[in-house]
């Protein structure tokens, strides 16, 4: 090792904890990024060879009932590669861990042979092959681990009005149910619903549907155009109750996975990016105090003859040593981390194989990255020091010129402590670098800011979709659309208390070229236990004429408020008609659209039907309410607010949770390390007159009391600065966690400033502390004597 | 890198060097800083000329320009009029890369602070430079020149003012200089431990054989010197020659 190089290290070492500091926010940053870059290059590469594999549909279809030769018509559609039909039908499911009943997906496994589309993966247990099996299905892994379901385990379903006994045979995965959720449910939850497979022969005759299918699934060949197989298999299905064939972008499922990537993508990129240009600013903080602080040293250095590219070269090791030590920790901690939440990604995602692969080409860039950014910072100083002339750098700087400050030439500044007055003179007499610790300071403010935002707005959306919106305890949806009177049945359960009907479609909304499957809501111009509202829980009464639609839905279409939208009814009699958008609702779970009860029943068609209710149940009654609509042969679903939301805590809630931490715990370590870095700095740039004025009597005290003064005020400078700067950056991304699935609002609390600004101030506090201490430590004469 | 001359043959110190070619041809040299009404003369002309071996003392007040003058000679600062060689090479339009290469392999610097890097040890300091010089004695050598030998591996925070001095001369002649400048080194130091700094410096002069151009307020050190060069408001206004160089123990002050 050269002399110059330990040098380098000696002097690191001597500013080892401002090196760590800054090390430790470039870690962050990279951490994040390589974190969640990793998590989507393992979960498309998951995705792609599972999809591959097991042989995941392209598109997909389900009608109301086909006879079986109708799969030979749609096997000659030019443009299919392998088409499967088969059965799919909603059961009620009965739990012995479960006062509520369950609502289970049953899927028909082919009679002959295997599945030759979404082939599921066996995890435990065995397969149903052949005719075998009897009274044996095949249960989803999510539902499985949900109730601790083993292989040989029985389940309770209600087909068609009859109670039957199943025994579990294997527990699988499907391509198909990667994210296993109840269509058209913007939360997940695998207590209350669970898909299954069984032979065809026993499904088919217990729903009375053999020798025909519900549900179709096929693959394009090479180079067709799925829109022209749509439309075709649209034609085809239609005389049988088909709801319109949809490509596997509009598939559940792939949708929710592809939304996960995105909000991925869209974190990997804004808070590191912030993060990362933070630590830059602190390198180029650092460094600039460390060449100043060695501006004599660089003279010497080239006195002697070493040239300008050597000095420079040296002074960008310094921060290049910091760069690479950053980055190892970053990426240390971004493979921990991400190791971390691939395992609590199998609560959302379901995969046969879900490993950690980290994105190397992501770690290269981003060290690349920081690298540069760290250099750009440093390179100012350092070209300045080496193009100054050695005789004139070996000179001390010019001592600093004071004068009463501002506020103290105003009348009661008189009365301001000496401590005070003098740290107002040091602002004053050096504004840059007073600006400079304020923006530091400001930054860390800002930092703190989003990740709160963040959790404020994902909490937001929560209370707003279940007790803004949704103030029933129970939605219970039909089988079959019912007559009014089915509403007063619902009424008469045991300790119903209220009771509004609700009237659902499936439809294809059009614009164009744009188009949306979606289930269109109608609720009584009177509802109020499923409510209609705008961003800012307002109640949208809904027109008589018109639709009410999700603004996300608006976008997508490619509608305003007045537009005509095609509504193709993909039920009953199948209607097809112009309706105008009346209101754009801002909600933030999921795509809706409503309509007036009556007007959508009149558009159906069907005269007075309902598809369901909202309910709200007594407590009292609240098992007896149960156990009755367990019994209930015609309900087709039943959704249970509060399950829905105990299930969210238990799994969703979880890993958002990680997460949240996880920026939180960052944002804080930022914030602390730019508090730390800046007060070292300042202590640094004052060392010697506040030696001075220890040495003409000062107290220990009082000498703290300028710096702590001093960074006090800055403090209070920067803090307003940082929430506004927090609160941009926050609007930067939470604004761009924009799916159709989750929309987060901006929202910002005044616990969420209130702790940016604990963190800080406690971060200033102990900041002085230690830079008190080190002064306390000072050798005042070696101080003195120093030539600066 | 060849605008540099070629280094000459080992010289003994000379008696008054009359009818020799210079080390250090010096005509008419200004340098003045900043510009306008805050400007200021540091040199309003200054001739001399200094030979091969030599010791020279310069002598002035502080503002008078001598250590103006010793960074010119060195190559730290660029005058801004006159002219200024050195063995004929015209050192005052030199480039900066020519201006590192002369300082790398001919200068060898003292000054009044030491200016160590203090995160080295003594041998550091030296090796620091004997790592880029063309040819070097080793670190070990030079400290023993200086009286050093037993302390090589100390920290400058662990050493008094005359030991960092001394290390900082090791410094200087560990590249075999040709030119030895040396702006105040005893300006920061008693007069014992000056003493033992200046004696290092004769001894270096001699054994050497490397032009010696020693900046100082105190007359008295002039009576080492084989020539004395008095500096005032910029300009040469007194050269003396010593018959003999005075030992530097019979120095008083």
């Amino acid at each position: 090792m050269t002399p110059l190089d330990r040098k380098l290290f000696r002097d690191l070492w001597g500013l080892k904890s401002q090196a760590l500091a800054v090390a430790s926010v470039m870690a962050c940053g990279l951490a994040m990024m390589i974190m969640a870059r990793s998590l989507i290059l393992s979960i498309e590469t998951a995705r792609d060879n599972y999809y591959r594999d097991y042989r995941f549909a392209q598109v997909f279809a389900q009608l109301k009932r086909a006879p079986m030769p109708l799969r030979e018509e749609l096997a000659k559609i030019p443009g299919i590669g392998t088409v499967q039909t088969s059965i799919a039908m909603m059961v009620t499911l009965d739990l012995p861990d479960m006062a509520e009943p369950a609502m289970g997906l049953i899927q028909s496994l082919p009679e002959h042979g295997e599945l030759q589309l979404n082939r599921v993966h066996l995890r435990r247990g065995r397969m149903l092959v052949g005719p075998a099996g009897h009274d044996e299905l095949l249960v989803s892994e999510a539902f499985a681990e949900a109730h601790g379901l083993q292989p040989g385990d029985r389940i309770a379903a209600i087909l068609y009005g009859r109670k039957q006994t199943f025994r579990i045979a294997g527990i699988v995965l499907s391509p198909e149910y990667v994210y296993e959720a109840l269509p058209g449910v913007a939360l997940p939850d695998n207590r209350s619903f669970g898909v299954f497979w069984m032979p065809y022969k026993e499904l088919a005759t217990a729903t009375e549907l053999y020798g025909a299918f519900n549900k179709v699934e096929l693959t394009l060949a090479p180079g067709a155009s799925a829109r022209a197989v749509i439309a075709a298999v649209d034609r085809l299905l239609e005389p049988y109750g088909g709801r319109g064939a949809y490509a596997r972008q509009d598939h559940y499922s792939h949708m929710r996975l592809n939304d996960e990537i995105r909000t991925l993508t869209v974190l990997s990129i804004g808070f590191p990016l912030v993060f990362l240009s933070v630590a830059a600013f602190m390198v180029s903080s650092v460094m600039n105090r460390q060449i100043t602080m060695q501006r004599g040293q660089i003279a010497v250095l080239k006195a002697c003859g070493f040239s300008n590219r050597q000095v420079g070269w040296h002074y960008l090791k310094f921060a290049l040593v910091i760069v690479v030590v950053g980055a190892g920790l970053g990426v240390l901690g971004g493979i921990v981390l991400g190791h971390r939440l691939v395992d609590m990604y199998h609560v959302f995602f379901r995969f046969p194989a879900l490993h950690f692969l980290l994105d190397s080409r992501v770690v290269a860039i981003a060290t690349g990255l920081s690298a540069l950014a760290a250099i750009a910072g440093v390179w100012g100083s350092v070209r300045a020091a080496v193009r100054l002339p050695p005789a004139q750098a070996m000179r001390p700087e010019p001592p600093a010129s004071y004068r009463p400050s501002f506020l103290e030439r105003t009348a009661f500044g008189r009365r301001f402590p000496a401590s005070l007055r003098m740290a107002l003179r040091n602002i004053e007499r050096r504004p840059l670098r007073a600006l400079l610790t304020s923006v530091a300071l400001a930054l860390a403010t800002g930092i703190l800011v989003v990740p709160n935002a963040i959790n404020d707005g994902i909490d937001y959306v929560l209370n707003f979709q279940w007790d803004l919106i949704q103030r029933h305890t129970v939605m219970l949806s039909l089988n079959e659309p019912g007559p009014p009177r089915a509403l007063a049945d619902l009424r008469s359960l045991p300790g119903v208390v209220r009771a509004e009907p609700f009237r659902a479609a499936a439809v294809e909304f059009r614009n164009g070229s744009r188009t949306r499957l979606i289930n269109v809501v109608g609720l009584p111009s009177d509802a109020t236990l499923d409510r209609v509202l705008d961003s800012r829980s307002r109640r949208i009464a809904l027109p008589p004429h018109g639709l009410v639609i999700s603004a996300k839905l608006g976008e997508v279409l490619g509608v305003k408020p007045g537009d005509p939208l095609v509504m193709r009814v993909l039920e009953g009699r199948r209607p097809q008609l112009v309706v105008p958008v009346a209101e754009f609702c801002d909600d933030f779970a999921g795509v809706t659209a409503y309509l007036d009860m009556a007007a959508l029943n009149r558009a159906l068609g069907e005269g007075d039907r309902i598809s369901g209710a909202y309910l709200t149940v007594a407590d009292g009654q609240w098992r007896e309410f149960l156990r009755k609509i367990k019994e209930t042969p015609k309900t087709r679903s039943v959704v249970i607010k509060a399950a829905m939301r105990a299930s969210f805590r238990q799994s969703t809630e979880q890993l958002i949770g990680v997460i949240r931490m996880i920026y939180l715990v960052f944002a804080t370590v930022v914030a602390f390390g730019i508090v730390y870095n800046s007060t070292r700095i300042a202590l640094s740039e004052s060392q010697r007159e506040l030696a001075t004025l220890r040495v003409i009597g000062f107290t220990q005290g009082e000498v703290g009391a300028v710096l702590a003064d001093e960074l006090v005020l800055l403090t209070l400078a920067a803090l307003p600065v940082g929430l506004l700067l927090g609160s941009v950056f926050a609007a930067g991304i939470v604004t761009s966690i924009n799916t159709e699935f989750v929309r987060l609002p901006l929202v910002f609390t005044a616990a969420n400033y209130a702790y940016a600004v604990m963190v800080v101030a406690l971060a200033s506090l102990l900041s002085v502390v230690l830079a008190c201490r080190y002064l306390n430590r000072l050798d005042l004469v070696g101080v003195l004597k120093a030539a600066e | 890198m060849s605008a540099a001359p070629a280094s000459p043959g080992p010289s003994t110190p000379a008696a008054p060097p009359e009818g020799r070619e210079p080390v250090f041809h010096v005509r008419g040299l200004t340098k003045v800083y900043g510009t306008g009404e805050a400007s200021v003369t540091a040199l309003a002309g200054v001739d001399l000329d200094f030979f091969e071996g030599e010791l020279i003392v310069l002598l002035g007040a502080s503002g008078s320009g001598k250590s103006t003058l010793l960074n010119n000679l060195g190559g730290l600062d660029a005058p801004t009029g006159g002219s200024l060689s050195y063995r004929g090479w015209n050192l005052g339009e030199a480039d900066e890369e020519s201006l590192t290469r002369y300082r790398r392999d001919r200068v060898g610097f003292v000054f009044q602070f030491y200016n160590l890097i203090p995160s080295l040890t003594a041998r550091e300091n030296v090796a620091l430079i004997t790592e880029i010089a063309r040819d070097p004695m080793p670190p070990e050598e030079a400290l023993h020149l200086v009286g050093l030998g037993n302390r090589i591996d100390h920290f400058p925070a662990q050493m008094s003012g005359g030991e960092q001095q001394r290390v900082a001369i090791a410094r200087a002649i560990a590249k075999r200089p040709e030119v030895l400048l040396c702006d105040e080194p005893t300006g920061a130091l008693d007069v014992h431990t000056g003493i033992t700094v200046l004696e290092a410096l004769e001894h270096i002069n001699r054994e050497l054989g490397a032009l010696t151009v020693v900046i100082t307020h105190n007359a008295i050190i002039a009576g080492m010197s084989d020539r004395v060069f008095t500096l005032s408001d910029g300009r040469i206004v007194n050269v003396r020659a010593n018959a003999t160089r005075a030992a530097v123990s019979s120095l008083e002050w």
